[in-house]
């Protein structure tokens, strides 16, 4: 028997979540009449989604994007979590808050923020001509796919870093002092002990990182110029608001939803096996 | 004692303003079972952890065989740890946990296989080899942490309260193995506990330490019979601590007034006692008898005839009587009101308000000064 403690949450995921997925699962078999949306029933758009270059590149060249994004925050962020969890003692909540604070900064504001710093008047290239390293200004660094790694990598990396945090800082300090009572130096503590007891957490921070920029639209759209185009929410987002082909751009979206939905799930699987053995 | 394995020279530990461990010096001979014995908080861990190198000493030295080893981080020190908690590695099997410190120092594979499989021979945990840690129980994980310390053959094993987390009954039959298995393989144990019963049962020579220091060290037998202070007197096993005044001292003998009567009493380690001094008497309350008074004799006569005998007596009444199974514990009251406790066989039975002498033989009581 559901008790009414359990309807609201339910009433809430089916409204706000289901019912919208539905939808657009259910459109994603209708077609496009001469420009007029037609309810029905058809492949088409997942025969025309599979059988057209574009559609299976542009999520290859997404899942690249976000697997940059992906490495380059873990990078970032395994050394500061692994430093907030060991090393920092005084004012570590006061870091880790550091870390977390961009998160509440407006999405939109930080993704300008790379604007700024890599436009043509740009801060770094300001720098670098007044270091005498270039003699004018770089037009590459902006409107290009790195600027939309930079910006997603900058924007992900606390979700990279939360996960880990937790993990590190959940390793019993006696379990690296009795690989340091085994003979293992700290390199080798750190190799046999701490790094495969913090993969969990890895790969939680790892999913984070690569599905929220895989399906992401604002920073593309703001900071990749004509690479913008080849990440599949903005071809989702020109689908629906330029084509006005919303069964394919359904379409398009379904496959990625499922694409995610199996990650997670493997990730998942992964994290439970890690843990069970 | 003949060139220590292990010197502890004037080994202090500072955190901030508490001294934990506050200039102790100790020598810890080869193939010993040494207990250090204490409440939390006495800086027993603490010793522990310096010497295995997790803490650096605020002062002083640790000198094996000669050589200071305080400097050296712990992958080092010929020196390995049984752990409270066990800190088994999680994510590894039974046996790669117990051959981790022989994969550290690069032994050849078959002889690691080797000597991992006599390991878990050696603890009882044959069959167990690829099993996880948490596929465990408590006491076969502790068997593992004692394992994957022992394959290393340290020339010191440090054990900090190892049998802690185990109930009783097993804790009980883990301290003659652990004992046995020492006595086995030679080597050198320095054991944490805060369990005097623990101690007295494995140990070669107890520490007992208080704020940071040693209050005694000697034998089990010692401590228990000999305590020094009445900090260890209390601290180990049951004893009745009475307050009296000394009246004289002489010889190897004091004379005190204590309980409405005077009682003669070996004197300790600290020579003689002026007199009108405060001082205590420890009694064991297996070394205590009781029985209903005899005739109608006063107190100071039934004393007269204890001290011809070589005899204390104390008279009272018997305030409580509780059964503990093996025997009796009668809680006398004496006559100032003071509470004495002796074990004895459940045999005749007294009944509580009965009239009582206690008795025990002189040099049963230890005299401690205040």
């Amino acid at each position: 028997m559901l008790r009414v403690g359990a309807l609201v949450p339910i009433a809430w995921a089916t409204v706000l979540l289901f019912v919208p997925y539905a939808l657009l699962l259910v459109q994603s078999f209708w077609r496009l009449d001469n420009g007029v949306l037609t309810p029905g029933f058809t492949l088409d758009n997942y025969r025309r989604l599979v059988g057209t270059s574009l559609y299976p590149r542009t999520i290859l060249y997404s899942a690249e994007t976000a697997l940059w994004v992906t490495g380059a925050a873990l990078i970032l962020a395994y050394p500061l979590a692994y430093l907030l969890a060991f090393k920092v003692r005084r004012h570590r909540d006061l870091l880790y808050l550091a870390v977390i604070i961009p998160l509440w900064v407006s999405y939109v504001v930080r993704a300008y923020a790379w604007k700024i710093i890599l436009g043509q008047q740009g801060i770094l290239n300001g720098l670098l001509l007044s270091l005498g390293l270039i003699h004018e200004p770089l037009s590459v660094l902006l409107y290009s796919r790195w600027a939309v790694v930079v910006a997603l990598t900058h924007i992900y990396t606390p979700f990279a870093l939360m996960p880990i945090f937790a993990v590190l800082e959940a390793i019993p300090p006696s379990l690296r002092e009795a690989s340091q009572d085994l003979y293992a130096d700290r390199w080798r503590t750190f190799l046999h002990v701490t790094l495969p007891l913090s993969l969990p957490g890895v790969l939680a921070g790892g999913t984070f990182a690569f599905v929220l920029s895989m399906g992401d639209f604002l920073a593309p759209q703001l900071l990749g110029g004509n690479d913008s185009a080849l990440m599949v929410s903005n071809l989702v987002w020109s689908l629906f608001g330029v084509a006005y082909n919303w069964p394919l751009g359904a379409a398009v979206a379904v496959v990625m939803l499922g694409l995610t939905l199996a990650l997670l799930a493997l990730t998942g699987a992964l994290e439970r096996g890690g843990r069970s053995r | 004692m003949p060139d220590p394995l292990l010197r502890l020279v004037d080994l202090s530990k500072r955190f901030g303003d508490v001294a934990a461990l506050d200039h102790i010096s100790l020598d810890i001979a080869g193939g010993e079972f040494l207990t250090v014995l204490g409440a939390s908080g006495s800086g027993k861990t603490t010793t522990l952890r310096l010497i295995a190198g997790f803490e650096p000493p605020t002062t002083g030295q640790i000198l094996m065989d000669g050589a200071d080893i305080a400097p050296l981080p712990p992958y080092r020190r010929d020196v390995n740890t049984v752990f409270q908690q066990y800190a088994l590695f999680p994510h590894l099997t039974v046996r790669d946990n117990v051959g981790y410190g022989l994969r550290m120092r690069r032994v050849a594979r078959p002889e690691i296989a080797q000597r991992v499989k006599d390991a878990l021979a050696l603890v009882q945990l044959g069959d167990l080899g690829a099993r996880k840690p948490r596929q465990l129980s408590g006491g076969q994980q502790q068997r593992v942490a004692l394992a994957r310390a022992l394959v290393n053959r340290p020339r010191l094993l440090l054990l900090d309260e190892p049998l802690g987390a185990l109930d009783l009954k097993l804790r009980r039959a883990m301290q003659l193995e652990l004992k046995h298995l020492q006595t086995r393989v030679g080597i050198t144990f320095v054991y944490v506990t805060h369990d005097q019963e623990e101690a007295l049962t494995m140990s070669d020579r107890i520490a007992l330490m208080r704020n940071g220091r040693i209050e005694q060290l000697g034998t089990p037998d010692e401590i228990y019979h000999r305590p020094q202070t009445r900090y260890v007197a209390d601290f180990i096993g049951d004893t009745n601590l009475l307050k009296g005044k000394v009246l004289a001292s002489a010889g190897r003998e004091a004379t005190l007034q204590l309980g409405g009567a005077v009682v003669r009493a070996p004197l300790g380690v600290g020579g003689a006692l002026a007199a009108g001094a405060d001082a205590w008497l420890s009694v064991r309350p297996e070394r205590l008898s009781v029985g209903p008074r005899t005739g109608t004799g006063t107190a100071a006569a039934g004393n007269e005839a204890g001290v011809g005998a070589g005899r204390n007596a104390l008279e009272g009444v018997v305030a409580d009587l509780v059964f503990v199974g093996a025997g009796t514990k009668v809680f006398v009251a004496l006559a100032d009101g003071t509470r004495v406790m002796v074990h004895r066989p459940a045999d005749d039975p007294l009944a509580p308000g009965a009239p009582v002498t206690v008795v025990w033989p002189v040099e049963a009581g230890v005299l401690l000064r205040d």
